[in-house]
C-alpha cells in the first residue's frame, strides 16, 4: 500500500538553529534536512539564517556559504555548478531541481531542502542512487547494430539527428524519476521517467538496428506500463526535457508494431 | 598505524584513477583487450567535468572543405607556442581521425551536415594550409559535445562490463622502494572503508587543478588530485605555469561560453563597440589562439575600455547570428547565459571575462602515457607502474598553450594509447608482490591525521586564501614582483595547513574531509605553478610576463621539472622539447614567431 | 535477506513480454464508453417516464439491445482493467494482490455476465 506514515526511524525531528550576525542586511531562513549515518539518532531539520546579500544568487551558493561559514559537516553533491552534470539534484521548495540553477529568489519565504523523495539517504542531502544507475544499464544503453559499421562515420539525416533533440541532453539527474509517484511506490520494477526517456533515446536513434529488441525489453506492465501519465517528470525536469512526452511515444510504439 | 584501519584489498591487472573522458576511454579499451580493470572514480563518471566540455573535437575529416592533419599538426604546435612534443602531437593529429569516427560508431549524437556527415565548425586557432584560410575541423554535437561524448564512452564502459568503484577517493600511490608504482590506497565514502588496490599499470586520469583559483570554469572536483599524488610520491610535474584563460566565462559565475560562439560567428567588442580582436590578430581575429584573445581582453580593460558599471569586464555579440542558429548550434549556452547573466543571447551581448580553464601543465608522459621524468640524466625515464593520461598528464601535446577542441581529443586518443600500451605490456592476471607495509602505514597515517585535525583554520578559509592568492597573482599577467608577494602568501597558506581543523570525523561520506584532502592536493598544484612561474623569465604561450614581454627560444624553449618538497620548497630542473616528429612523414616544425 | 548485484535485481525475472495488450483495451474501452455512456443518459431521460411494457418495447429493437449489452459488457471490463492497475500500483504482499485482482474480476465479471443475461431477458421476453 501507498504509505501514508513513516517508519518510526524516518520520522524527522526538530534540529539546530543558527542564525545570521547582526548587520545583516537581507536575511533568509533555509531548512535543510540532516541525518548522520553513525550517530542512530533519527533525521533532523537544521535551520540556518543567511544574509543572502553576501551570498550567491543560486540555492547551491547557500549550501555552499552554509559549508563554508556555519557547518562544515553538511553533506551534499555538487560539481559543475552550472546544471549539466546533475550532481545536486535535490528537493527544494517541494520541488526537485538543481541547486545549481535554482535561484534563491525564485523560492519565497523559508527555503525547504530535502534529499530527492522516496530515496535511501546515505548522509544529509545524499541519496543512494544505485538501483537508478542499475536501471540505466539494464536498458543496453549504447548503439547496438548487426551491419558492420562503415569506413568513416556512418550518415545521419538533419531530420533523424534532430529526433534526438530533447533525449540526449538529459544528465541522469534523477530529478524526473524521484518525482513520479509511481516510481516512489514501484521503483523495484517500474523503470521510471529518467531511463524510460533513455530507452526511447536509442529506440529512436537511426543508427540502431535493435529497436525490436528493445521494445520487447521494455514490454512489461512493470518496466514500462506503470506509467500513468501522471506528468510530474516533465513539470519537474530542471533541463526542459519532456519524459513524458518519450514515454507516450514509446507506448504508440508498442501498439503499432502489434 | 595500519591496525586503526582495515584494508580491504584488491588485486588487479590496471587500475584507473578517474571516469572522466581519457580514463572511462582507457578503462573500457583495457577490458576489451582481456585486463581486469578497476575504475575508482571520486563521482558516478557522468558527474566528471568532461561533461560540461561544449565546442567539440577536432580532427581533420574534411567533411566542410579540404583539410589535413599535418595542417592541425602545425596549427597545434604554433598553439603551443613551440613548447609542445611534437612527435606527440603529429601522434594525435594522425589519430584524430579513426578516434571521431570511432566515437560516432559508438554512437555519439554529432550534429549533422546535409549530406548527413559530421558537422564541423571553426575554432580558435584551426586553420587551413598553415595558417591561411580558417578550418571547420571541430566535429560537434550541437554545444553540449563533451556531455554527448563522454555519456557515449559511459554507455561503452557499461557494455564491456568495465568495472567501478564510484565515489572511492584515491588516496596515495603506492610505491615501492625501486620507484615502482604498486597500487594505490583509497577510501569508499559510502561505506566509510578503506581499500589496498594492487595494479600491475596505475593509470591517472584525474584531470586539471582550475579550483586552485578564486573563478575557473572548473566544476568543485577539480582539484589535481592525480598531481597532488604524484608530488607526495616524490615525483615530479611538468610545465605547471602554463594555466589557460578561457576568453569567454562568463562575467561574475565564471560558467563557460564556449569558443563555438565565436566559431559559429560572434564576436567581441570593448565599451566603445569596437571588434578590437581586429588590432591584436588581424587575420584570426576572434579566432586567435585563447591565450592572445585572454590577453586582448585583460589590455582593453586595463586601458579603460571595459564594459558594465565597473568597466572591468567584455561583451560576446551573438544576436547577429540569428535564433535558428543559436538554437540549433548553441543551445546549452543560450540556456547558460539566460540562467547565469539573465541575458537572451538572441537580443543582447553576454558579458564575458578571461576564466581560469584548463591546465596545460602535469604530470610528465611520452605519448604512450607512460609516465617520464628525470633520473640519472635520462629526461624519458619511466616510471614503472605509472601512466597518466588526460588533463592531469603533460604528455606534452598542448604545450604552453592548448588550443580549443584539443582536449576533447586528447582524452580519447591518449585514453586508448594507454589501454593498448597496457595489452601490450602486461601478461594478464599475473602475480603481485607483496605490497611495501612502510608505504600503506604512511599513506594511512597522512589520512587519519586529516581526519582527526583539530586546528584553528578551518579547509574553507585556507582554500579561499589560497584561491585569492593564486587570482591576485598568478593571473593572464604576470610579473616577477607579483608572483614573489603570491608565493610569500601561498607559504603562509601551506604554514596554516599544519593547523587545519576538520569538523566532521565521520569515515562516511564526509565530504569536509574530502574537501581537506582536495585542499592538499590543490595547494601542492598551487606552490609548484607559480614557483615555475617565477622561474621561466620569457612569455611564452599563456605564460605572460609584463617583466620579460619576449619569447626566448635559445634559453627556454624547455619543459619544466618541479618537485615539491615537505616544507613547500620546489626544485626545479628540465627536461628538452622533442625537436623530431613521430615518422618521417611530417618534418619537424621549426620555431618561428607566433602571430595570428 | 536476499544478496544480489543491482543489475540482477532489476532484471529480476525478464520483460512479461506482455501489457500492451492490457493498455490498449483499456483505451479503447474508454473512448467506445464516451458515446454509449451519452447515449445511455440521453435513452435513459427520454423512456424515464414509461411504463415496463413501453420500455421492453423499447429494448426489444436489436440495435438498442446490442447497445446497452456493449455498454454494460465495457463498463465492467474498463472497471476489471482499471481496478487491475490500481491493485498491480498499491496492493501488497504479492498473495493480496492476486487474491483482490482474482475476486475483482470474479465479482465483476460475474456482474457483467447477470447484466447482459438481464437485458437479454427484457429484449427477447415479455
Amino acid at each position: 500500500m501507498a504509505q501514508f506514515n513513516l517508519p518510526p526511524n524516518s520520522i524527522i525531528g526538530k534540529g539546530k538553529t543558527y542564525y545570521a550576525g547582526a548587520g545583516a542586511k537581507n536575511v533568509r531562513r533555509f531548512q535543510i534536512y540532516r541525518w548522520d549515518p553513525d550517530s542512530g539518532e533519527n533525521p533532523r531539520m537544521d535551520s540556518y539564517e543567511l544574509d543572502l546579500a553576501a551570498c550567491g544568487p543560486m540555492i547551491l551558493d547557500a549550501l555552499l556559504k552554509i559549508k563554508n561559514e556555519i557547518d562544515p559537516t553538511l553533506t551534499f553533491r555538487r560539481s559543475c555548478r552550472e546544471g549539466v552534470c546533475g550532481s545536486c539534484a535535490m528537493n527544494i521548495d517541494g520541488t526537485n531541481t538543481l541547486a545549481c540553477t535554482k535561484a534563491i529568489e525564485d523560492v519565497s519565504g523559508e527555503v525547504k531542502i530535502y534529499p530527492l523523495p522516496h530515496m535511501a539517504v546515505v548522509k544529509d542531502l545524499v541519496p543512494d542512487l544505485t538501483h537508478f544507475y542499475a536501471q540505466y544499464a539494464s536498458i543496453k544503453p549504447w548503439l547496438q547494430s548487426a551491419t558492420p559499421p562503415p569506413e568513416r562515420e556512418r550518415l545521419q539525416s538533419k531530420e533523424d539527428r534532430a529526433k534526438l533533440d530533447g533525449l540526449y541532453e538529459c544528465i541522469l539527474c534523477a530529478c524526473c524519476s524521484t518525482s513520479c509517484p509511481s516510481y516512489w511506490w514501484n521503483g523495484e520494477r517500474y523503470l521510471g521517467p529518467s531511463i524510460l526517456l533513455q530507452a526511447y533515446r536509442w529506440i529512436v536513434d537511426s543508427r540502431d538496428e535493435f529497436t525490436g529488441e528493445r521494445l520487447d525489453d521494455l514490454e512489461d506492465p512493470f518496466r514500462l506500463y506503470r506509467c500513468h501519465t501522471i506528468m510530474n517528470c516533465t513539470k519537474t525536469c530542471p533541463k526542459g526535457l519532456n519524459p513524458a512526452k518519450a514515454i507516450a511515444e514509446i507506448k504508440k510504439l508498442m501498439v503499432e508494431r502489434r | 598505524m595500519s591496525n586503526a584501519y582495515q584494508l580491504i584489498e584488491h588485486n588487479y591487472d590496471v587500475i584507473v584513477v578517474g571516469a572522466g573522458g581519457a580514463g572511462l576511454r582507457a578503462t573500457f579499451g583495457m577490458a576489451q583487450k582481456g585486463l581486469k580493470t578497476a575504475c575508482l572514480t571520486k563521482v558516478f563518471p557522468t558527474r566528471s567535468h568532461t561533461v560540461a566540455a561544449q565546442g567539440g573535437m577536432s580532427a581533420a575529416l574534411g567533411n566542410m572543405g579540404q583539410d589535413l592533419w599535418q595542417w592541425h599538426m602545425y596549427d597545434t604546435v604554433k598553439g603551443s607556442d613551440w613548447l609542445g612534443d611534437q612527435d606527440a602531437i603529429e601522434y594525435m593529429c594522425r589519430e584524430a581521425m579513426p578516434a571521431v569516427i570511432e566515437l560516432e560508431h559508438y554512437g555519439v549524437p554529432f550534429s549533422r551536415t546535409e549530406e548527413g556527415k559530421i558537422y564541423q565548425r571553426p575554432f580558435g586557432g584551426m586553420t587551413t594550409n598553415y595558417g591561411e584560410g580558417t578550418a571547420q575541423r571541430t566535429c560537434a554535437a550541437a554545444d553540449r559535445t563533451g556531455h554527448a561524448i563522454l555519456h557515449t564512452l559511459y554507455q561503452q564502459a557499461l557494455r564491456h562490463d568495465a568495472e567501478f568503484f564510484i565515489e572511492y577517493f584515491a588516496l596515495d600511490l603506492i610505491m615501492d622502494d625501486s620507484g615502482t608504482c604498486r597500487g594505490v590506497v583509497a577510501w569508499d565514502l559510502a561505506e566509510g572503508t578503506l581499500h589496498l588496490f594492487r595494479a600491475h599499470q596505475t593509470v591517472l586520469a584525474t584531470g586539471g587543478y582550475g579550483r586552485a583559483y578564486f573563478s575557473a570554469t572548473s566544476a568543485h572536483t577539480c582539484t589535481g588530485d592525480g598531481n597532488g599524488m604524484v608530488l607526495r610520491a616524490g615525483l615530479p610535474l611538468q610545465d605547471m605555469e602554463f594555466t589557460q584563460f578561457h576568453p569567454t566565462g562568463i562575467y561574475g559565475s565564471g560558467c563557460l561560453m564556449t569558443e563555438g560562439c565565436r566559431g559559429e560567428g560572434g564576436y567581441l567588442t570593448n565599451s566603445n563597440g569596437d571588434r578590437f580582436m581586429e588590432r591584436y590578430a588581424p587575420n584570426a581575429k576572434d579566432l586567435a589562439s585563447r591565450d592572445v584573445v585572454s590577453r586582448s581582453m585583460t589590455i582593453e580593460i586595463r586601458e579603460g575600455r571595459g564594459v558594465g558599471e565597473h568597466k572591468d569586464h567584455i561583451y560576446l555579440h551573438l544576436e547577429h547570428l540569428g535564433a535558428d542558429v543559436i538554437n540549433e548550434r548553441l543551445p546549452g549556452i543560450a540556456e547558460t547565459a539566460r540562467i547565469f547573466a539573465g541575458v537572451d543571447v538572441t537580443k543582447e551581448p553576454a558579458p564575458v571575462l578571461p576564466t581560469v580553464h584548463y591546465n596545460m601543465g602535469g604530470i610528465p608522459t611520452n605519448y604512450h602515457g607512460e609516465v617520464v621524468i628525470l633520473k640519472d640524466g635520462n629526461p624519458d625515464s619511466v616510471v614503472p607502474g605509472l601512466m597518466a593520461i588526460g588533463e592531469a598528464a603533460c604528455v606534452s601535446v598542448h604545450g604552453a598553450n592548448r588550443l580549443g577542441s584539443n582536449s576533447l581529443l586528447d582524452i580519447v586518443v591518449f585514453g586508448r594509447a594507454a589501454a593498448n600500451r597496457c595489452a601490450a605490456s602486461i601478461k594478464p592476471n599475473s602475480a603481485h608482490p607483496a605490497t611495501p607495509k612502510a608505504a600503506v602505514d604512511k599513506i594511512l597515517a597522512r589520512f587519519d591525521g586529516l581526519r582527526n585535525a583539530k586546528g584553528e583554520n578551518p579547509t574553507a578559509s585556507l582554500r579561499m586564501r589560497m584561491q585569492r592568492t593564486m587570482q591576485n597573482h598568478a593571473a593572464v599577467f604576470r610579473t616577477g614582483e607579483s608572483m614573489a608577494e603570491g608565493i610569500q602568501l601561498l607559504e603562509e597558506v601551506h604554514a596554516g595547513f599544519d593547523h587545519i581543523g576538520v569538523s566532521d570525523r565521520s569515515l562516511v561520506w564526509n565530504s569536509d574531509l574530502v574537501e581537506t584532502l582536495e585542499l592538499d592536493n590543490l595547494l601542492g598544484c598551487a606552490m609548484v605553478s607559480i614557483k615555475s612561474a617565477i622561474n621561466r623569465p620569457e612569455s611564452r604561450g599563456a605564460h605572460a610576463r609584463e617583466d620579460y614581454p619576449d619569447r626566448n627560444d635559445e634559453g627556454w624553449m624547455k619543459h619544466t621539472l618541479a618537485w615539491l618538497g615537505p616544507k613547500s620548497e620546489v626544485t626545479i630542473d628540465y627536461r628538452p622539447v622533442h625537436t623530431y616528429t613521430l615518422t618521417n612523414e611530417v618534418d619537424y616544425i621549426p620555431p618561428k614567431k607566433r602571430t595570428y | 535477506m536476499s544478496i544480489r548485484t543491482p543489475l540482477a535485481r532489476v532484471r529480476g525475472l525478464g520483460a512479461a513480454k506482455d501489457g500492451t495488450h492490457h493498455w490498449w483495451l483499456q483505451r479503447v474501452t474508454a473512448v467506445i464508453l464516451i458515446p454509449l455512456t451519452l447515449w445511455f443518459v440521453i435513452s435513459l431521460l427520454a423512456i424515464s417516464h414509461a411504463d415496463y411494457a413501453t420500455f421492453q418495447q423499447w429494448l426489444s429493437n436489436p440495435i438498442r439491445a446490442g447497445l446497452m449489452a456493449t455498454l454494460l459488457v465495457a463498463t465492467f471490463y474498463h472497471a476489471s482493467l482499471g481496478m487491475q492497475v490500481i491493485y498491480e500500483d498499491y496492493v501488497r504482499p504479492e498473495g493480496a494482490k492476486v487474491a483482490a485482482l482474482l475476486v475483482t474480476q470474479f465479482v465483476l465479471f460475474v456482474l457483467g455476465a447477470i447484466s447482459v443475461i438481464a437485458v437479454l431477458k427484457v429484449a427477447l421476453g415479455g
